[in-house]
């Protein structure tokens, strides 16, 4: 599977009387994007707003972060299964609007967490303060059910994604990359002799406010299995997850996996990338047990030298994850996990809920206890009202001057365990 | 599988109080995590896992558990589980508990938020 991807970098985003992208400049009618994004039975009234690297803005509670994306050529449409047909994606080219970001924020429940600041101390631990976002909050109708609005503010993100994507659809990449994966035999006949190495992407699946969609079904429900690597940058995968904002996957995340970036990057040189095992992480123990054999069995069956593992969320993900490794390990394929740590505030505290001896190679994106000052900013998009009850805050987390003392876990993407982050940890 | 309910959550009792087996716990998070550490040694495995969810254990003041109704000679990796989850619940309490004094809009999510956790499970299960 060979998918080239288009990157149109734009420099500014700003309302306008067109939608249309012209020099570098995204220019949106927020009527126009407001009647894409539609009407839903759950949803009183949605609000869009543009903020900017560098603004004095905090948005929050941030519940999704989304990266506008078209299909220019190939079958299927981006977030198949979601609100495009199923069809399987990942070949042909595509077009993303790169340093853009459709943000959905807006209180589901009265703990959520998610912050991004644009400036300041905070800015620092949240990749999406480095784009132009355009947020879309959505207020839902009174007595809606949670889960009833989680879905709908789920597809309105993905509606105003893909709207703002279509404008990429005939526009000049700035610079094109090709991703190519052959089929298993072919691609192991290409490299002889460079060591076979497979990620296993472990997706966040417990119920309300935790689950993953691949193409469309609740990954809860799937059994671990094969995907070609350029399935997830046409959007196959994603996001339903509200909590963990450190070290959840938002879709944008799935959509730019820097795991898969870089195993591309030593892919025929270093190491021969063979492709991804997607698999999830349950409530019942024993669809852990069945995932992680299915995880282990399928790395045996590819052939495969090595495994890189990565982690979503926090808890009972870690016995996941150490299942994972520990079964791969056992049938003799390498492994290298990459998590985050709650090691307490000094970070001195074990830091996973879950261990074991084979465990012995560890990537690190940082202590998600670790204690945080956000100063006040001009502008709130979103509301600030909860966030003493946020993870990582605490009664008196905001102060009067509206500066917020917080657990870095607070802050959207902070720690995120694909390595989207500036954060890590070294052992000397 | 054949199960109980270990729970502090009403609105999980409230749901499946008529269709399945509950033992009802008059206490915090904790309480639940201990009392499904007795019945493990005692030979009952946990059936999911002690710390579902990615919310804290020092936020939810709710916590629901299936456990086994049948003993199992081999519960040594439910003993390691729950003596882990609990190392791990009062790492987060000792930083701080957040859950004492919770506004009651509050209350109802996070019993929302574990109700669905562990229907998950139970969905499983059946």
């Amino acid at each position: 599977m060979k998918l080239t991807l288009g990157k149109i970098f734009i420099e500014d985003v700003q309302f306008g009387k067109d939608t249309k992208v012209e020099g570098k400049t995204l220019f949106i009618n927020k009527d126009e994007l407001l009647d894409a994004v539609g009407e839903s039975e759950y949803i009183d009234n949605i609000d869009i707003d543009i903020t900017h690297p560098g603004d004095e803005v905090r948005i929050t509670p941030v519940k999704d972060v989304i990266e506008p994306r078209v299909k220019v050529d190939g079958p299927g449409g981006i977030f198949p299964g979601m609100i495009n047909k199923v069809q399987t994606v990942g070949s042909g080219k595509t077009h993303a609007l790169k340093n853009v970001a459709v943000v959905t924020a807006g209180k589901i429940v009265g703990f959520q967490e998610g912050i991004i600041d644009m400036t300041g101390p905070g800015a620092e631990y949240s990749p999406f303060s480095k784009t132009h976002n355009i947020v879309v909050v959505a207020n839902p109708r009174e007595d809606v059910k949670q889960y009833d609005h989680e879905a709908a503010v789920r597809q309105i993100g993905f509606k105003a994604a893909n709207f703002l994507g279509e404008l990429a659809k005939n526009l000049t990449p700035d610079e094109e990359i090709t991703y190519e994966t052959l089929p298993l035999l072919q691609g192991v006949e290409k490299y002889p002799d460079l060591p076979k190495v497979g990620y296993v992407y472990m997706l966040q699946t417990q119920g309300l406010l935790h689950d993953t969609y691949v193409y469309g079904v609740d990954a809860k429900k799937i059994i671990p299995t094969f995907m070609y690597p350029t399935e997830m940058m046409d959007g196959a995968i994603v996001s339903g997850n509200c909590v963990s904002a450190c070290d959840k996957n938002p879709t944008y995340v799935h959509q730019n996996n820097g795991i898969i970036e870089d195993l591309y990057e030593k892919h025929g040189k270093e190491i021969n990338f063979v492709g991804v095992i997607v698999t999830n992480e349950n409530v019942y123990l024993a669809d852990k047990e069945r995932s992680s054999d299915w995880t282990a069995k399928l790395t045996e069956y590819f052939g495969l030298d090595g495994v890189i593992v990565s982690q979503e969320g926090f808890g009972n993900p870690d016995t996941d994850l150490i299942m994972n490794c520990k079964k791969i390990e056992e049938k003799n394929i390498k492994t290298v996990i990459v998590t985050d740590e709650y090691a307490g505030r000094d970070g001195a505290s074990q830091s996973l809920a879950d261990a074991d001896p084979k465990a012995d190679a560890v990537v690190s994106n940082g202590n998600a206890n670790e204690v945080i000052v956000l100063p006040p900013m001009k502008k709130i998009i979103g509301m600030t009202d909860y966030v003493d009850s946020i993870a990582g805050g605490f009664d008196g987390s905001l102060r009067e001057d509206g500066s917020i003392e917080v657990e870095i876990q607070a802050i959207t993407g902070a720690t995120n365990e694909t390595g989207f982050v500036k954060l890590t940890a070294k052992e000397y | 599988m054949a199960f109980r309910i270990v729970t502090n959550n009403p609105q999980v009792q409230e749901h499946f109080g008529e269709r399945h087996q509950i033992h009802w716990i008059e206490g915090n998070y904790l309480a639940v995590l201990e009392f499904v550490r007795d019945e493990v040694h005692r030979g009952y495995p946990v059936l999911t896992h002690p710390l579902s969810g990615s919310i804290k254990p020092n936020e939810t003041p709710y916590k629901s558990i299936l456990l086994d109704t049948e003993k199992d000679q081999e519960i040594s990796s439910s003993v390691i589980m729950i003596e882990d989850s609990i190392i791990t619940a009062k790492k987060f309490i000792e930083i701080r508990d957040r859950t004492v004094g919770l506004r009651q809009d509050l209350l109802q999510d996070f019993q929302e938020i574990d109700y669905q956790l562990i229907k998950s499970g139970i969905e499983s299960a059946l």
